[in-house]
């Protein structure tokens, strides 16, 4: 019986290592392992064995059967990872399928980052029609009739005392004309230019406005907000400076400049050779103003600001022409 | 406004470097655009002189030189034909850039080099006038006086060191607009004095009330007339300090009575006027209103027509001057004036913007009055400019000046609490600073209290800062000297919040869903022309003034942009297009109310665009081109995305403007946009050669219809239970007739019904149409039982077969 088993388990290990296709490990299966197989038949003649030695044997004979179903899986495991490597041998340097792309417009994506940035500061955000009266665009912001500050803002009409806003800020006064202080708002939209258009300037653009009314609010506060807007956008290492400047809606006013962040303050083509970038204008929100909404100037105090916001994407992005925002040539878009 | 500094130290010590000055002015609110050094022009420019002159051996137009410059001497071919030895010339080396090229038509400037004329080296140039832009002499060399230091650089032999600054001076400073203003803001920041020019006149002892009488008609428009009379005047170009003075700011030299009251002008900020004497009837001004159209020629040989509310001087029978704008051709200085009436008026800013605008008329006088000027200012300047003509015109003053001032204009008379300056600014700033910087700028304190809790000063603004009228005009002017930057950075430590929860921003997340679809977002310009604008509304809005005609109306869709930036980018090479803008669109209707104004309405639009291929080239993929149900699938599964449902989709019997295929969207009945396929005769128009599907949709409708505030639904514990039904209906059933049957006796039990197998075929009978649906069942209280998805299923199928004439395939 010994020699039986161990007959077997050679021959199995013989003819294992010739079996090259799972049809011929078949029949090795049908040979030792089936039903019928060398194996289970060996097993059938324990019983005729004497009971004294038919443990020992039963125990060569399952070391027998491991030893040949092991055989058979580890062979089986090979031929099938050959196998289903062969069915994979294409070509795996093809290309992959691609889904298509989606871009967000720059302009957009800087807006959202401003807003992002005073929401944070607990600011909310308010809206106004583009199309204007001369009213709230003009009047109500402290620009007298034929004043000459109305120069600095090229207009749109489209009858004699409606116009295509020139700026974000105659939404303030509908803002505050519905609601009492505290009011803490943006305002994005966008704004048109009676202007030629060239690489610098074009017919419409968009600005964020920002405002803040209540009790006891400062030029010192002015500038802490808009410091900490500038270090959350452009960084908190930038340099910054606050310069006077005329708006009639604010006194008293001003420019906000950082750091050209182009050649680090030292000078170039963008920052006209100044080292500083103007990002904005802002200033204190003028009693006429507070006024004309029928808010107590002794009361009340406020400061406003404003920015263009293709100004600041062009600046950031090293954009040189902004015309070239409004083309919409893909080949463009898709670079942001 | 040019600034010249050489000027600027006339009237006032500087010590600091020109960017150092630039930075200060800067930070005072008088914004240095620009830096320019004069002299930089003339750089590789030095004088010369021409030692020897030789004929070119083989061109008889040009001559070979050899010109002495200073260290070293140079042959240089010369062209001019009144070279001579002996001369001193200006000199342009190797790498100077002469000013004006006199070969081009447009005179462009142009570097020198090293260059062979006919064989013959040349190193350098001796200039005309024209090339150094001194002059319009352009036929010869300009030749230099005859002791000028041969070897001196040019810009120091024709005093060109100055430094100009460009500044931009906002429209509330009209003080600014002269040196002596630009000197007084030095001087204040530098704590300096400034030093004004004496003006002294020798009068002659004839008076000029015999020859000259003056009356203000119009007291209102013009508060103040004062007038000087010259005679005996030689007119001729003016000395070279003066031209000099008035090119260095860009101002054109025209003859010595015009140069004077020009430099008079740049030097205080006072415009004055010089009037022919000779050509005034009777010796008399006449300050009023015009009559309406009366005609008038200008001095810039246009004729105006005025109206009744233009200002003019006239004599005793016309007009001889728009007041505060532009002369008259009629009283113009010539060469043969011999006697002027020399104007030095206050005229009303209101006045003079209006008139310049009706006139489009902006001259250096009509810009200072419209801002400004100072009324109390006309004396200096009226003085300022006899004598600079006395010394330089020769002629005699006649004794006295006829100064009509009826009403004395004071400065503004202001009360400043230093508790509202604290309040404005943020911080505290001591009273005796606050004087102290108010002394500086001229502003008069005329009361300080002394009371206890009155922290009152009453101050005079002076009357050439116009822009002085109320509290927080003084409290800007203490911040603006106190520095902007010395106001420390302060943020409140606590920020008041909305009360309201943040509501999100919904148009941001629509975007974030377009870009994930993988579509780009475009931002097009408003304006189109008034042709396309009538394309999609019988209301547009009209701009009066647009800047060309193809931007005269507001757009009314936002369609014909997406397409023409479609042509734009396959004619660029990129030919798979998907995209989308969310915009405005705007209509005047008269019978519609706006949100904000009365006629006017904005809508919010999203517009989607896709063109091209539907699917991303691919090497196993066949590609092929997009159709109305790309778009239509983009729309739904932006619905479901913003969990919009009874949507509708209403094929459209009527024809667009645009396009075809239309389909209605609806949501419960009510119209939220329109999606097709652009018309092939209007793709032809826009240029595009391939399929473009679109969709139009109103923003405001659907944010108003989607379900912002998303609330959490409990999901079902229980089991679906899936069954398809397929069935053959005749080709004139349509699909959406056969969901409705499904839904309507689906019961509460039906959740969701697919379409997932359309055929067509003989099989089927070349009438008919095979659909196959899968239907979703579920409870959400318990496991469905077979016998109660059987109810349902049967009694759909029952009614497919009764209704539609189904033919339920098993
Ligand atoms: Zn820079």
């Amino acid at each position: 019986m010994i020699e039986k088993i161990k007959q077997i388990e050679q021959e199995a290990q013989t003819e294992i290592a010739t079996v090259q296709t799972l049809d011929h490990l078949e029949l090795f299966r049908v040979k030792y392992i089936a039903r019928k197989g060398l194996v289970p038949t060996l097993f059938d003649s324990l019983k005729t064995l004497e009971s004294s030695i038919r443990p020992e044997m039963g125990k060569h004979l399952n070391d027998l059967r491991n030893k040949v179903q092991k055989l058979f899986d580890d062979k089986k495991e090979a031929l099938e990872k050959n196998l289903h490597s062969e069915k994979e041998s294409i070509d795996l340097t093809l290309p992959g399928r691609k889904r298509w792309i989606g871009t967000k417009h720059p302009i957009t994506q800087t807006l959202d980052e401003i807003k992002r940035i005073f929401f944070k500061m607990g600011f909310e955000v308010a809206e106004g029609p583009e199309i204007e009266d001369d009213y709230h665009n003009f009047e109500a912001l402290n620009f007298p009739p034929d004043h000459p500050a109305r120069d600095m803002q090229d207009t749109f009409f489209v009858s004699d005392k409606i116009l295509l806003r020139t700026h974000t800020s105659p939404v303030q006064i509908r803002v505050m004309e519905k609601q009492k202080p505290p009011v803490r708002v943006i305002m994005p939209g966008r704004v048109y230019r009676n202007e030629a258009i060239s690489s610098r300037s074009y017919c419409l653009f968009h600005q964020v406005e920002g405002l803040y009314v209540d009790t006891r609010v400062t030029f010192s506060e002015l500038k802490g907000t808009l410091v900490a807007f500038a270090k959350q956008f452009y960084g908190s290492n930038i340099k910054f400076r606050f310069r006077p400047s005329f708006f009639p809606f604010t006194e008293p006013s001003a420019e906000m400049d950082i750091t050209c962040f182009l050649c680090k303050g030292s000078g170039c083509r963008v920052c006209k050779q100044t080292g500083w970038l103007e990002i904005l204008g802002c200033g204190m929100v003028h009693p006429n103003v507070l006024k004309n909404v029928n808010y107590d100037p002794d009361k009340y105090s406020g400061y406003a600001f404003g920015m263009g916001i293709e100004r600041i994407a062009m600046l950031m992005y090293g954009i040189d022409d902004i015309r070239i925002l409004y083309q919409n040539d893909l080949r463009f878009l898709k670079q942001f | 406004m040019r600034i010249s500094l050489n000027w600027l130290k006339q009237y006032v010590e500087i010590n600091q470097t020109p960017e150092e000055l630039a930075h200060s002015l800067t930070m005072l609110g008088l914004e240095v655009e620009s830096i320019e050094r004069l002299g930089d022009k003339y750089n590789n420019f030095f004088v010369g002189k021409v030692v020897n002159v030789q004929k070119h051996p083989k061109a008889d137009k040009l001559t070979v030189c050899q010109v002495d410059v200073g260290e070293k001497t140079l042959q240089i071919v010369c062209g001019a034909p009144n070279i001579a030895e002996n001369q001193i010339v200006a000199v342009g080396l190797e790498g100077a850039i002469v000013p004006k090229n006199q070969h081009d038509p447009e005179g462009k400037p142009f570097q020198l080099s090293k260059v062979s004329l006919r064989g013959t080296e040349s190193n350098g140039m001796i200039c005309s006038e024209y090339e150094l832009d001194l002059g319009e002499d352009k036929d010869g060399i300009l030749i230099l006086k005859i002791n000028a230091p041969i070897g001196t650089p040019l810009s120091k032999y024709l005093d060109l060191d100055d430094i100009i600054f460009e500044i931009g001076v906002t429209p509330n400073r009209p003080d600014a607009l002269s040196h002596i203003g630009i000197a007084r803001e030095v001087a204040t920041i530098q704590n300096k004095t400034i030093s004004l020019p004496v003006t002294k006149v020798i009068e002659d002892t004839a008076k000029i009330s015999s020859k000259v009488s003056i009356k203000i008609e119009d007291p209102d428009n013009c508060p103040r007339y004062s007038a000087r009379l010259l005679t005996d005047l030689k007119i001729k170009s003016s000395p070279e300090w003066l031209k000099q003075r008035l090119k260095s700011i860009d101002i054109r030299s025209v003859n010595n009575i015009v140069d004077i009251t020009n430099y008079v002008m740049m030097e205080c900020g006072h415009p004055l006027h010089a009037f022919d004497y000779d050509k005034l009837e009777q010796g008399m001004i006449v300050i009023k209103c015009a009559e309406e159209n009366q005609p008038f020629i200008t001095l810039d040989h246009k004729e105006r027509k005025l109206r009744k509310d233009t200002l003019m001087i006239c004599d005793s029978h016309k007009p001889i001057a728009i007041a505060g704008v532009m002369g008259g051709e009629n009283s113009e200085i010539t060469k043969d004036t011999k006697t002027i009436l020399l104007e030095s008026a206050y005229f009303l800013p209101r006045s003079i913007r209006k008139t310049s605008k009706h006139f489009s008329l902006v001259s250096d006088a009509s810009q200072r009055f419209e801002r400004g000027a100072d009324p109390n200012g006309t004396i200096w300047a009226i003085n300022r400019a006899a004598q600079l003509i006395q010394e330089i015109a020769g002629g005699k003053v006649l004794n006295g000046i006829i100064d009509v001032y009826p009403k004395i204009v004071e400065g503004e008379k202001v009360i400043l609490r230093l508790s509202k300056l604290i309040e404005i600014v943020g911080i505290t700033i001591p009273k005796e600073m606050v004087i102290e910087i108010l002394s500086k700028l001229s502003i008069k304190v005329i009361d300080i209290s002394r009371r206890e809790n009155d922290d009152t000063i009453i101050v005079q603004t002076p009357t050439f800062r116009p822009d002085l009228q109320l509290e927080i005009d003084i409290i800007e002017e203490v911040a603006r000297i106190y520095g902007y930057d010395n106001i420390p950075v302060h943020q409140a430590s606590l920020i008041k919040f909305s009360e309201n929860a943040p509501i999100k921003n919904q148009i941001s997340e629509m975007k974030a869903h377009f870009i994930g679809a993988g579509m780009s977002e475009i931002i097009t310009n408003s304006m189109q022309t008034i042709q396309t604008a009538l394309l999609s509304s019988p209301h547009p809005v009209q701009i009066s003034n647009p800047i060309s005609r193809d931007m005269e109306s507001l757009r009314t869709s936002l369609l014909p942009n997406m397409l023409e930036v479609i042509r734009e980018n396959i004619f660029r090479g990129t030919t798979l297009v998907r995209l989308f803008e969310f915009g405005n669109i705007y209509f005047n209707n008269p019978y519609i109310a706006g949100k904000y104004l009365k006629e006017y309405q904005e809508v919010a639009m999203l517009t989607i665009g896709l063109s091209g291929s539907a699917n991303r080239v691919n090497w196993d993929e066949k590609s092929r081109f997009y159709d109305i149900f790309d778009i239509k699938g983009e729309i739904e599964s932006f619905f479901e995305k913003i969990s919009l449902d009874n949507i509708k989709f209403i094929p459209y019997s009527t024809t667009n403007a645009l396009s075809e295929s239309d389909l209605r969207i609806e949501i419960n009945s009510e119209y939220i946009g329109t999606i097709g396929m652009i018309r092939k005769d209007v793709l032809k128009r826009f240029g595009i050669e391939q399929d473009v599907v679109f969709a139009d949709i109103d923003v405001d409708k659907i944010i108003k219809l989607a379900d912002i505030k998303k609330k959490f639904m409990s999901l079902s514990k229980f089991p679906s239970v899936i069954r398809d039904i397929a069935l053959v209906v005749h080709r004139t059933v349509q699909m959406d007739r056969i969901e409705e049957v499904i839904k309507q006796y689906g019961s509460e039990l039906l959740r969701k019904v697919e379409l997932f197998d359309r055929y067509t075929g003989e099989q089927i009978g070349k009438d008919n149409v095979s659909y196959a649906f899968s239907l979703e069942f579920i409870s959400s209280d318990h496991t469905l039982t077979q016998n109660e998805v059987d109810k349902v299923f049967n009694n759909i199928t029952k009614k497919l077969e009764q209704q539609l004439k189904a033919v339920i395939r098993q």
